[in-house]
């Protein structure tokens, strides 16, 4: 179903509760200040046909001022336009904070098309111009499918210049920053199909990086998603992000070897490391962010997890670029249950690294 | 404020006589070319101020035209994508840093604040000269720009785009904005210096017209703010040309800081773009009800305060760009701040009316139009600055209507207010009164059914610098380039009858509106130094009630409502 | 005019002498107030970035020259106070002395500016510059390092320093990178952020020796100035009012030198 029809309703289309609560604060904001506006202008209007020149020749009245009426027209104001603070700020917060139970989509923005990526690793092109693409691209464009009354949350990132996903059925945007996530979420409420805009201009198709965001039942989009294979290598970790170049590294370096998806091997497994508390030997903890896993990486003997053995090797910067590092940061942020991929004989261990050995090489002095 | 005249009413004593035209005014004291581009007087600087940023403003408006046009078809009626983005980069930066910063402070406010003041010169005649040559080399630049494919980063030029994407003459464009910041600096502070030291006697703060205070307040956000986007431009170019990454992510550089560093720049503009109009407002509305300003020391201190709180906003650009939720909830707040102050003024302006004697003639329908049209660019911001709403209209056509009413329905049109009621003192002749008037009804009219379209769209969410569009709000973008065909038409006018006043229009006395400040107690046009003695201020502006002027002298009789001249002063012209 | 016989340097459109050194006082206090905003743009990034990334920051501060920054401290009080004893010596009608004071100014300017234009030369030498300068002597650095340990590194880079200098194959500051990054050093260095340190450095002592340059301009013309006769003991504000230009380049650099140069003063270097 086209939400737009030529002739359009009054009011555009609310396709999600984040729209239902804009159009509520909208016309809060448009009825309050409309009618001071209006009062204005016939309190103009009047004083100008009252007081022309030919009715009142004049002299005028010295009237200076009044204490009390400019008291009057600075408070009032003030308070009224808080209460637009307020309600926005309402409005706001729940427009940034996502429920817990958000369905997590990839969206990268490029010149000049979207890329998003499904928990399951499928992968859709979301419109674009045609012109600019890929064959691989042109033949994947599609739109990105959401299930009705449940809420998406989308992780939005660029790979060059700054963009925004927009999408004005749902009330919604959000910068895309190189370098930098963002999100944004969404509980649509409306089946239908909806325009989705890029709205922070970027070069010469910024008005063609546009696409259709589709919303359908609950078991559509499931056997849609379940009727898609994901593409093979590429689960969480959409081509060109950080996390994919981070995912040939974890490949390329052996790092699976160890870090499979076997919790009895010989290394933790990594899916939904990041952010959890993780025990070390010898007591305490740590949460695992960017600069636990990039010092585990640099320096492991440094903090060695609880209940596993002091063997992992370190890779200093001739083996890990500081660029790298991030990469492979950003992969292991990706690493949610389930992902963790397949070691790959494609990939032939370099000059030196570690394979499949449980002592480590001399490294000459301990951490 | 004091006063020391006794109250009587305008027949206490007769005006003083009418001065006679000067055999040597600021006009004719030399004709060559090079008394003019060598010139230090400030009238002169005003005018050349006055030909050139029209000259700009006719290039903006050409650009504008383009944009337009093109829009009135879904995929771009005339231009390719690559041609409308520069189109509306060469507009916004054309429009803003080289006709509206500039235009009333380089033009009225050089012309008239040494005499409103009571002084000869501005305190830096030398320092005024080069300012308005350093804003023609920073025009230069920018043309050059233009001439060689133009930019199309947008005028608020975001990195990565403009630091590493885009193709264009990013750097000269930059340059020329970043050398015109200069001639900002140099008029702000002249203009500051001046009002500071430079006040006939009597002339206390308190006496001040309004249009002092407001260029007051301008002046001093020029003067602070505008070097915060010289050093910004200047890593930008930094960046482009040498590969000095500040903004750049692979190095740990961030894209957001020039947003930042930009907009705390940009946003304290848009009030030095708005406040000299409201000043002119002040000054036209008085004199055309013949009535004291309602709340004086609230207008003079709202200025003020508009320029301070102007400087804690600069975020609510950047609500969707990645800020925190703690920076967006203290910048949408503090925006609702400084909406307080320009209410204060639309009711003082409002309550001046009331019970006055009101004629309508251009500068005066001018103005109204800006009470109309400002009170709804001013309105529409309060959508922008509540964070809620913001998240949809951000980077919408809804933006566009916003900053267009505020800066063409407000300044612009304060701007032609201003032109057209200092016009007779500038230079010696009046205008046609009808043409005029009907100017001022078309360019409203033309105005309204531009941007009111572009409202709707933008709430519908046609996003901004967009060629390319949904079909199904082709209707809004046709009838708001229709609407442009008529605004077009309405600037088109004074560009015509105001040079040709020139030729055919009747001498102006020194006072034809009747009007209180110390500037139209000089022959019409004035003389090279202003006055002839010293003047002494023994009372307020505006005391319009009582009819006398500054010096406390009794006001010639206000122009009558169907044409600007008065029958007694027709009569000592002899027709 | 009856005014200018009695006194030739009032200003036409002035009333008095008073009014006009008030003007043109207030005049370059506000002129200073835009330089202040000016640079305090540049300190207001430089500071976001240093609280972002202190570990690199402080590395990179420990690669500058402290020497030469404190020599160049030096010359520039010392400047400040020629500068002033100018002032004294116009309003004492002391041409030959205010003339002396102004020389020994531009003297010392100058000086900063030699001692300043050798900094950049070494640090040009040493590919100590953002882009692709730092990234090749960097990589250069850590691939020669590649495969050792790090005890091995660091002895490869003693060797190597102990060359006479036309035949060192590395930059000091490559190798202390490099060295960091290999596994037994303290932390994890990211290149990339020491290059934002430069970035900030070059352009910042960048700018403020423009504006030497322009301050070493405006004394030249007082001289001038001064020496025809121009500047009589009752209207020296020109030399006041370029003397508090040059105050505040003197104070902009007390700022910049410790944020610059001392940042990493508590590392070993």
């Amino acid at each position: 179903m086209n939400s737009f029809d030529y002739w359009l309703p009054f009011f555009p289309e609310r396709a999600s509760t984040l729209a239902n609560h804009f159009e509520a604060l909208f016309w809060y904001i448009a009825i309050t200040s409309g009618t001071v506006w209006l009062g204005v202008y016939a309190a103009i209007f009047y004083f100008c046909v009252r007081y022309r020149r030919s009715v009142s020749p004049g002299p005028t009245p010295r009237i200076l001022g009044s204490h009390k009426l400019e008291l009057a027209w600075t408070i009032v104001p003030l308070f009224v336009f808080l209460s637009y603070f307020g309600w926005g700020l309402v409005v706001y917060n729940y427009a940034v904070h996502p429920p817990e139970d958000s369905m997590e989509v990839f969206v990268i923005g490029k010149q000049w098309m979207w890329k998003a990526q499904y928990p399951d690793g499928h992968r859709v092109i979301i419109g674009g111009n045609p012109r600019n693409m890929s064959e691989n691209e042109r033949n994947s464009i599609g739109k990105l499918v959401l299930p009705i009354h449940r809420p998406t949350r989308v992780t939005i990132t660029s790979e060059d210049v700054i963009h925004d996903f927009g999408i004005p059925a749902f009330r919604s945007k959000m910068d895309a920053l190189p370098g930098r996530y963002t999100t944004a979420w969404y509980m649509p409420t409306k089946l239908g199909e909806y325009h989705i805009f890029c709205d922070q201009y970027c070069g010469t198709w910024h008005s063609l990086m546009v696409g259709k965001v589709k919303v359908v039942t609950g078991e559509e989009f499931d056997q849609w998603l379940a009727g898609h294979a994901p593409l093979q290598g590429t689960e969480n970790a959409v081509d060109g992000s950080p996390a994919s170049a981070g995912q040939q590294l974890f490949l390329k370096l052996q790092c699976i070897n160890c870090h499979s998806a076997n919790a009895q091997g010989r290394a933790p497994v990594l899916e939904g490391l990041y952010g959890q508390r993780v025990p070390l030997r010898g007591g305490g903890g740590e949460i695992a962010d960017d600069h636990y896993i990039m010092e585990s990486i640099r320096r492991p003997r440094a903090k060695v997890a609880d209940g596993w053995e002091a063997i992992m090797p370190a890779y200093d910067e001739s083996q890990v670029s500081a660029e790298q590092l991030n990469q492979l940061v950003a992969y292991i942020r990706s690493l949610k249950k389930g992902t963790t991929p397949v070691s790959n004989q494609r990939f032939p261990a370099p000059n030196g690294a570690p394979t499949e050995r449980t002592t480590p090489k001399a490294s000459g002095g301990g951490n | 404020m004091s006063i020391a005249v006794p109250t009587g009413g305008a027949v206490a004593a007769p005006p003083p006589p009418e001065p006679e035209p000067l055999a040597a005014n600021y006009l004719n004291n030399g004709y060559s070319i090079w008394s003019w581009l060598f010139t230090v007087d400030h009238k002169r600087i005003g005018i050349l101020y006055l030909v050139s940023i029209s000259v700009f403003f006719a290039l903006g408006g050409l650009f504008a035209a383009l944009v337009r046009t093109n829009l009135l078809s879904p995929t771009g009626a005339i231009l390719s994508e690559d041609a409308y983005n520069r189109a509306f980069t060469a507009h916004g930066v054309l429009m803003l840093f080289f006709f509206l910063i500039p235009a009333v402070p380089g033009v009225f406010g050089n012309f008239f604040i040494p005499m409103m003041i009571g002084a000869k010169d501005l305190a830096f005649p030398k320092l005024n000269l080069a300012s308005w040559y350093v804003f023609m080399i920073g025009g230069a630049c920018a043309g050059w720009a233009v001439l060689v494919g133009g930019i199309d980063t947008g005028w608020t030029l975001y990195p990565p785009y403009s630091s590493r994407a885009s193709q264009a003459a990013v750097v000269p464009g930059v340059l020329g904005a970043f050398i015109s910041g200069f001639s900002s600096i140099m008029t702000g502070l002249n203009i500051m210096v001046t009002i500071h030291k430079m006040r006939a006697p009597g002339m206390t703060w308190g006496r001040l017209p309004l249009f002092a205070w407001a260029l007051y307040a301008t002046s001093l956000i020029q003067l602070l703010a505008t070097p915060v986007v010289a050093i910004t431009l200047v890593l930008l170019m930094a960046e482009r040309m040498m590969g000095i990454g500040i903004f750049d992510p692979s190095i740990g550089g961030d894209p957001v800081l020039f947003q930042h560093l930009f907009w705390f720049y940009s946003h304290p503009a848009v009030y030095i773009m708005i406040l000299p109009g409201m000043g002119v407002v002040s000054e036209i509305l008085t004199c055309f009800s013949r009535k004291n300003i309602f709340g004086y020391t609230a207008v003079a201190w709202s200025s003020a305060g508009i320029a301070v709180v102007g400087f804690l906003l600069w975020a609510h650009h950047m609500f969707v760009a990645g800020i925190s939720f703690y920076a967006a909830m203290l910048f949408s707040l503090l925006s609702m701040l400084v909406a307080v102050p320009s209410a204060i003024k639309m009711f003082n302006w409002t309550a001046t009316l009331y019970r006055g004697s009101i004629t309508f003639h251009a500068p005066m329908l001018l103005s109204i139009g800006f009470l109309v049209l400002f009170t709804i660019g001013g309105l529409t911001g309060l959508f922008l600055a509540t964070l809620g709403t913001d998240i949809h209209l951000h980077d919408t056509y809804f933006v566009v209507a916003h900053f267009h009413f505020v800066m063409v329905g407000g300044m612009v049109l304060a701007y032609m207010a201003a032109v057209h009621f200092w016009w007779p003192k500038m230079t010696g002749r009046m205008y046609s009164d009808f043409w005029s008037r009907l100017a001022s009804v078309v360019i409203i009219i033309g105005f309204f059914f531009t941007f009111i379209p572009q409202f709707v769209a933008g709430y519908y969410g046609m996003p901004r610098r967009y060629p390319n569009y949904p079909a199904e709000l082709q209707w809004l973008n046709v009838m708001s380039t229709a609407g442009s065909s008529v605004l077009g038409l309405g600037y088109l006018m004074p560009a015509i009858y105001l040079p040709l006043s020139f030729f055919t229009g009747r001498r102006a006395p020194a006072n034809p509106w009747s009007a209180t400040g110390l500037e139209w107690q000089t022959p019409s046009p004035p003389h090279v130094f202003n006055f002839e003695t010293t003047p002494v201020v023994v009372c307020g502006p505006y005391e319009y009630s009582l009819g006398v002027d500054q010096q406390g002298r009794t006001l010639p009789p206000p122009p009558n409502e169907t044409n600007a001249e008065p029958d007694a002063q027709k009569e000592a012209h002899g027709g | 005019m009856a005014n200018a016989h009695a006194s030739p340097v009032l200003k036409h459109h002035f009333e008095d002498l008073g009014q006009q050194h008030a003007c043109e006082r207030l005049g370059m206090w506000m002129f200073l107030a835009t330089e202040i905003l000016f640079f305090g743009g540049l300190f207001a990034a430089y500071t976001i970035y240093r609280m972002l990334y202190p570990h690199e920051f402080e590395i990179a501060s420990s690669f500058m020259n402290r020497q030469i920054a404190t020599v160049n401290t030096v010359f520039l009080i010392t400047s400040s106070l020629t500068m002033t004893l100018a002032i004294r010596c116009a309003k004492l009608g002391d041409r030959a002395g205010l003339i002396r004071n102004l020389i020994l100014t531009v003297a010392l300017g100058t000086a900063f500016m030699v001692m300043k234009g050798f900094e950049y030369a070494h640090e040009f030498h040493e590919n100590l510059a953002p882009g692709k300068m730092f990234r090749t002597e960097y990589e250069k650095a850590t691939k020669a390092v590649a495969g050792l340990a790090p005890a091995a590194a660091d002895e490869y880079f003693k060797a190597d320093a102990a060359k006479p200098e036309h035949e060192r194959a590395h930059a000091h500051w490559a190798a202390e990178l490099a060295l960091k990054n290999k596994a037994s050093a303290d932390e994890v260095v990211d290149s990339g952020k020491v290059q934002m340190f430069l970035c900030f450095y070059f352009v910042m002592t960048g700018i403020h020796g423009i504006h030497i340059v322009v301050g070493l301009g405006l004394i030249l013309w007082l001289v001038y100035e001064a020496a025809t006769g121009g500047i009589p003991p009752e209207n020296y504000s020109t030399v006041e009012v370029v003397s508090l230009y040059w105050h505040l380049v003197d104070a902009i650099w007390l700022f910049l030198m410790p944020l610059l140069y001392l940042a990493g003063a508590g590392m070993h270097h």
